[in-house]
C-alpha cells in the first residue's frame, strides 16, 4: 500500500509527468489528460484490491461510554 | 425561460427537502442502529462534500483558464485516500478513542490537552476558512445573476439588487439552514446522522447533475473527439506545456494538507466515522467519486471556450451552456448541482467550525467565570447550544464581509486556494502530533502561529490588493518601502507564483519552527503522555486511560458536573450504568479512576478534550489538581518499564557472554588436563630407561669384581637404554615441532610410491623376523604428490611396522594397496591382527597411545601415529582408520595427486 501511495504519487509528479506531457493525441484527447486519468483509474484499482486484501482491524473500543 | 424568482423559489424548495431529508434521517439513525445510514456507502458520499462548489463552476473555470491544474485538488485527495492505511485509520482510531470531536481539539489533546493551542487553531480556522465560504456565497450568487442576466425579465424581484445584497440575503438564509440543521441538540459523539444524510443526498444530486450537464455537452458537441478538435480549430489548445511547475506542486501539496485537515473534512471523515471498516470502501470510492466528477469538466471548459461568446464568465459555463442551448430542465438541474454543493459545504463547514467555537473559546470563557453551582441543570446544553448558534453567525459574516471586500476579484479556484494554504498550516502539526513523539506544544503552537502570520502576509493580504491603494502600494513596494518584505517576492524570492511563493514561505516556516522548537524544548508530563498515546495507538491494546489517579470527588459533585453538560438523562443513564456495573445502588456509587476518565471522555465529546479536562478538574480533589503529581507517577512508570526493557537486553547480553566465557574454560581446562597427562607420561616414559641405567651403572661402579661377559651386558643395556630414550626425546621434539609448524618444511613434488616401495624394502627384515606374509593389492603406477620422500616413508614404515608389532595371528598377514581416486592418492595398509575397539578409535593417533591394554615394550614411545598423522596433515592430506579388507585394523593415507 505504501507503494502504491509513493508509486501514485511520483506518477503525477514531475519529473515523470513530463514524459506523457507530448503533444499526442489519443482519439483527439491530449494524451497528457488520458495519462492522468489513466494513473488515477489505477490508483482507485489497486486500492480498491488492496483493501480487501489487508486484514480486518477488530473495531476500535470506542470510548467506554457507550454500552 | 428561467427566471430569478422561480431559481431562488427552487432552492427554498430545496432546502426544505434536505431539511425534511436530515430531520428523518436523524429519527431513522436513532432508532435503527443498523439502518443504511450507517452504511459505508453514505460515508463516501458525505466525504464528497469535498467537492464544493468550487468544483461545480470553479473547476470549469479553472480548466478553461489554466488547463489542467484543476484535477491537482482531486488528484491530492486520492494519494491521502490510498494511503488510508497510514494516516487516515490512524487518525480516525485515535479520534475514536479519545472522543476528538475537531482539528483544534486533535492538536490540543495531543498537545497536553491544551487550550490555548486549541483557540489557536480555531482563530486560524474560522479566519481561514473565510475566502472559502465568500467562494460558496460568490459562487451561488454568480449563478443566481447568470440566471437573472441571461433574459430581460428574468430579473423578476431581484430588479435594484445588486450582488451584494444577494449575497447577503444567501448568507442569511444559509446562517438560519445550518441553526436549523446542525445545532438542535448536542450530542455526545458530535455526530449528526440527520445531517450526513443530507450531505449525502446532496452528493447525489451535484453529481448527477454535473454528469447530466457533461453528457450534454458531449452529445451537443458531437463526442469528446469532435469538442477537442473543433476547440484546436479555432486556436483554443490547452497549454500542457508550463502546467507542471511550481504550481502544480503546490496546489497538490495544498490539497494533500486540505483533505485531512479542513474543519468539515475532518468531521466527515473523521468524526462522523461510525466504524473503522468504512474507510476501506471511502478509499477507493472517494477517489472514483472524484473522478467522476471531474471527468467532464474539461470537454466542459473546452466546450464552453469554444462555444460561448469572448468575455462570458468560464467559471458558469456548468450553468450557462445548456441555457445557451435552450434546455432550462437542464440549466435547472445544474443550478440545483451547484446550489447543492455550495449549501453542504457551508451547513458542514459552519457547523465544523461552531463545534470549535462554542468548545475551545466560548466554553472556557464560561467555565473560567462561572461560580461553580449556578445554572440548572440544562443549563450547560442550552448554553453551548446557543454559542454554536453565535458562532455560525460570525462564520457566515466573515465570510460574507470577505466577499463584501474581494467581490471585484474575478475566478473562483484561486480564493479557495487560499483558504487551502491557510489549513495546510496545520498539517506539520497533525503529523508531527500522529507521528513523532518528541513534538512540543510550544513547538506546534509556534510553528502554526509563524505559518499563520506569513500566510496573513503572503497570501490572505494581497487578495485585497484590487480593494484598497494602500495595500496595492505595500504589493508593489513594501512595507516602509522595504522591498524584502513585500508580500509576494519575500527575502527576494521574486518570480515565484505568488501562490507557490505564500505556501512555499508559511510552510516552510511552519516545520522549521515545529523541528527546531520541538527539539529544543522539553514536553510536560501531560504531553508526554497523550504523545504515547497518539503515537503508540496501534500498540499494546489500551494505553494509559484516566487521568486522575486520586478520586476524592463524590458522586454526586460528578454528578452535577455531568448533569450541566450532558443533560439530567444522559448523566442518569451514565451513571446508572456504572452502579450496574460495579453492581453498588446508584445513590452509594464510589466513583474510580476508570469512571472519572471515562466522565471527562464523555464530557470531552461535548464540550471538548480541554474544556472538559478543566471542568473535571475542578470537582475531582477539590482545589489542588493532583494531575501533575499523577503524570509524573505515569511517567517514572514508563521510564521504569524502559530501563527495565534494557536490562533485560544488558542481562541477556551477559549470560551469552557468560556462556562463552564458560565454554573457554572448559577448553582451556582440558587443554591444561592433556598437558599434564602429557609431562607425566613423558616423565613416565624417560623414567624407565633412566631407572635401568641407574641401577645398572651402580652396579659396575659398586661391584669391580663382575665378570667381564656380565659387565659386557650391562654396559650394553645402558647402552640400548640410553639410545631409547634419545629416541624418545628425538620423537618428542618432533612432534612439538611438527604440532607448532615449527620445522622448516618444503613440500616438493615426489613419487609417492616410490616412498612406499622403499618403505617396504625398509621392513622386509622386520616382515621376515615375524614370518609376516605380505598380500600386494592392487598398485597404482607413479604418482605424483606434493610432500616431503623422506618423511612420507617414515609414515609408511611406521604404518608397517604396527601392522607386524601388533599382530598376534598365528599366520600373520599384511595387504597394501595404493590406488590414484578422485585426485586423491590412497594407501591402504591392512593386516589381520585384532583389530582396534570402538572405544580406542578415537584415542590411537594420541600422543603414548599404545596398543590395547599399553602393551608393554614394543619398543617405542607411543608417539608414532601421533606423528605421522602430522606429517601428513603438513603434506595437506589426511590419515585415517578405516574398514579394510582384513579382520584387522586398516589404515589410509590419502594425499592430493599432483598434475
Amino acid at each position: 500500500m505504501l507503494l502504491l501511495t509513493v508509486f501514485g504519487a511520483l506518477l503525477v509528479l514531475p519529473p515523470l509527468v513530463y514524459v506523457f506531457n507530448q503533444p499526442i493525441f489519443h482519439f483527439g484527447i491530449p494524451q497528457i489528460v488520458f495519462y492522468l486519468f489513466v494513473v488515477w483509474l489505477l490508483l482507485i484499482g489497486g486500492t480498491a484490491l488492496l483493501a480487501h486484501a489487508v486484514p480486518r482491524d477488530e473495531p476500535a473500543e470506542s470510548g467506554d461510554g457507550d454500552r | 425561460m428561467l427566471s430569478a424568482d422561480f431559481v431562488i423559489a427552487t432552492a427554498v424548495g430545496y432546502v426544505g427537502l434536505l431539511f425534511v431529508l436530515a430531520y428523518f434521517g436523524d429519527r431513522r439513525a436513532r432508532t435503527h442502529k443498523k439502518s443504511f445510514l450507517h452504511s459505508p456507502a453514505v460515508y463516501t458520499l458525505s466525504i464528497s462534500v469535498y467537492c464544493t462548489s468550487w468544483t461545480f463552476y470553479g473547476a470549469v473555470g479553472n480548466a478553461a483558464r489554466s488547463g489542467l491544474e484543476f484535477l491537482t485538488i482531486y488528484l491530492g485527495p486520492t494519494l491521502v485516500f490510498v494511503g488510508w492505511w497510514f494516516l487516515l485509520r490512524r487518525l480516525v482510531r485515535i479520534s475514536h478513542l479519545q472522543r476528538i470531536t475537531s482539528v483544534a481539539d486533535l492538536l490540543s489533546s495531543r498537545f497536553g490537552k491544551s487550550n490555548r493551542l486549541a483557540v489557536l487553531v480555531t482563530c486560524i480556522a474560522v479566519v481561514g476558512i473565510a475566502p472559502y465560504i465568500a467562494l460558496q456565497l460568490k459562487a451561488v450568487t454568480s449563478s443566481i445573476q447568470a440566471v437573472a442576466g441571461s433574459s430581460e425579465f428574468g430579473q423578476g424581484s431581484l430588479a435594484g439588487i445588486d450582488d451584494v445584497g444577494l449575497a447577503f440575503g444567501i448568507a442569511a438564509g444559509m446562517a438560519l439552514f445550518t441553526i436549523l440543521f446542525g445545532t438542535r441538540h448536542v450530542d455526545a459523539k458530535e455526530q449528526h446522522h440527520g445531517v450526513v444524510a443530507a450531505i449525502a443526498f446532496e452528493a447525489v444530486v451535484k453529481l448527477a447533475a454535473l454528469v447530466a450537464v457533461g453528457i450534454f455537452v458531449v452529445y451537443v458537441g458531437g463526442g469528446f473527439e469532435n469538442i477537442f478538435s473543433q476547440a484546436a480549430e479555432i486556436g483554443i489548445t490547452m497549454d500542457a506545456e508550463n502546467t507542471f511547475d511550481a504550481r502544480w506542486l503546490t496546489t497538490l501539496g495544498l490539497s494533500v494538507a486540505a483533505i485531512v485537515c479542513l474543519p468539515r473534512q475532518f468531521q466527515v471523515t473523521v468524526v462522523e466515522n461510525s466504524d473503522e471498516n468504512h474507510l476501506r470502501v471511502a478509499s477507493w470510492a472517494f477517489p472514483a467519486y472524484m473522478l467522476l466528477m471531474s471527468l467532464f469538466i474539461l470537454p466542459i471548459a473546452v466546450f464552453g471556450l469554444t462555444r460561448m461568446p469572448a468575455g462570458s464568465n468560464p467559471d458558469m459555463f456548468a450553468l450557462t451552456l445548456p441555457m445557451a442551448f435552450g434546455q432550462d430542465a437542464l440549466a435547472l438541474f445544474a443550478f440545483i448541482g451547484g446550489f447543492s454543493s455550495a449549501t453542504s459545504m457551508i451547513i458542514l463547514e459552519s457547523i465544523a467550525l461552531s463545534i470549535m467555537v462554542s468548545n475551545h473559546i466560548i466554553m472556557p470563557l464560561v467555565l473560567r467565570y462561572s461560580s461553580g453551582g449556578s445554572g440548572d441543570g440544562q443549563g450547560m446544553s442550552r448554553m453551548l447550544l446557543i454559542a454554536r448558534r453565535f458562532s455560525i453567525v460570525l462564520i457566515l459574516s466573515l465570510g460574507f464581509f470577505y466577499f463584501f471586500f474581494t467581490r471585484d476579484s474575478d475566478a473562483l479556484a484561486p480564493i479557495g486556494l487560499i483558504s487551502f494554504t491557510a489549513i495546510a498550516q496545520f498539517f506539520p502539526a497533525v503529523i508531527a502530533a500522529l507521528f513523532w513523539r518528541d513534538a512540543s506544544l510550544k513547538a506546534a503552537t509556534a510553528a502554526i502561529a509563524a505559518g499563520f502570520v506569513f500566510w496573513v502576509w503572503c497570501s490572505f493580504l494581497p487578495s485585497f490588493e484590487s480593494v484598497s491603494p494602500r495595500i496595492a502600494l505595500l504589493m508593489s513596494q513594501g512595507p516602509w518601502g522595504i522591498s524584502w518584505l513585500r508580500p509576494e517576492a519575500m527575502f527576494g524570492l521574486e518570480g515565484l507564483d505568488p501562490l507557490a511563493h505564500a505556501a512555499f514561505w508559511s510552510l516552510s516556516i511552519n516545520v522549521l519552527t515545529l523541528t527546531v522548537v520541538s527539539l529544543l524544548t522539553t514536553q510536560s508530563a501531560l504531553e508526554r503522555i497523550q504523545a504515547s498515546v497518539f503515537v503508540d495507538v496501534f500498540k499494546r491494546g489500551q494505553v494509559a486511560r484516566g487521568n486522575f489517579v486520586r478520586g476524592s470527588a463524590t458522586a454526586n459533585d460528578l454528578f452535577f458536573v455531568a448533569e450541566r453538560v450532558l443533560g439530567e438523562r444522559r448523566a442518569a443513564a451514565l451513571f446508572e450504568a456504572e452502579a450496574r456495573e460495579s453492581g453498588v445502588d446508584p445513590d452509594m456509587l464510589e466513583p474510580s479512576p476508570g469512571f472519572i476518565g471515562r466522565l471527562e471522555r464523555e464530557l470531552a465529546g461535548s464540550i471538548g478534550a480541554a474544556s472538559a479536562h478543566v471542568m473535571l478538574s475542578k470537582v475531582v480533589s477539590g482545589s489542588e489538581v493532583s494531575l501533575e503529581e499523577m503524570m509524573q507517577m505515569a511517567d517514572e512508570t514508563q521510564q521504569v518499564i524502559e530501563y527495565s526493557q534494557q536490562l533485560e537486553k544488558t542481562s541477556a547480553e551477559l549470560r551469552s557472554t557468560a556462556q562463552q566465557l564458560e565454554d573457554a574454560n572448559v577448553q582451556l581446562r582440558e587443554l591444561d588436563s592433556q598437558k599434564d597427562e602429557f609431562l607425566s607420561q613423558v616423565s613416565h616414559e624417560v623414567r624407565t630407561p633412566m631407572t635401568s641405567i641407574r641401577s645398572f651403572s651402580e652396579i659396575l661402579l659398586d661391584d669391580q669384581d663382575i665378570d667381564p661377559g656380565q659387565r659386557q651386558h650391562f654396559v650394553s643395556t645402558i647402552h640400548q637404554e640410553s639410545l631409547r630414550l634419545t629416541k624418545l626425546l628425538d620423537e618428542i621434539l618432533d612432534l612439538s615441532a611438527l604440532e607448532r609448524g615449527e620445522r622448516a618444511w618444503d613440500n616438493v613434488p615426489i613419487d609417492a610410491e616410490a616412498a612406499l616401495d622403499r618403505a617396504l624394502t625398509v621392513c622386509e627384515a622386520l616382515l621376515r623376523q615375524r614370518g609376516m606374509k605380505v598380500q600386494l593389492g592392487e598398485r597404482a603406477q607413479r604418482t605424483m604428490v606434493e610432500g616431503d620422500a623422506d618423511r612420507l616413508c617414515q609414515v609408511f614404515i611406521n604404518l608397517i611396522s604396527n601392522a607386524v608389532k601388533y599382530n598376534d595371528s598365528d599366520t600373520p598377514l599384511l595387504h597394501i594397496s595404493s590406488t590414484v581416486r578422485a585426485g586423491s592418492y590412497v594407501v591402504d595398509i591392512a593386516d589381520n591382527g585384532p583389530g582396534i575397539g570402538k572405544r580406542e578409535r578415537k584415542l590411537i593417533f594420541e600422543k603414548f597411545w599404545r596398543g590395547p591394554g599399553g602393551v608393554a615394550d614394543q619398543g617405542g614411545a607411543g608417539l608414532g601415529l601421533a606423528i605421522s598423522r602430522q606429517i601428513i596433515a603438513r603434506m595437506n592430506g589426511s590419515l585415517d582408520l578405516v574398514q579394510g579388507p582384513l579382520p584387522g585394523a586398516c589404515f589410509r593415507v590419502r594425499l592430493t595427486v599432483l598434475r
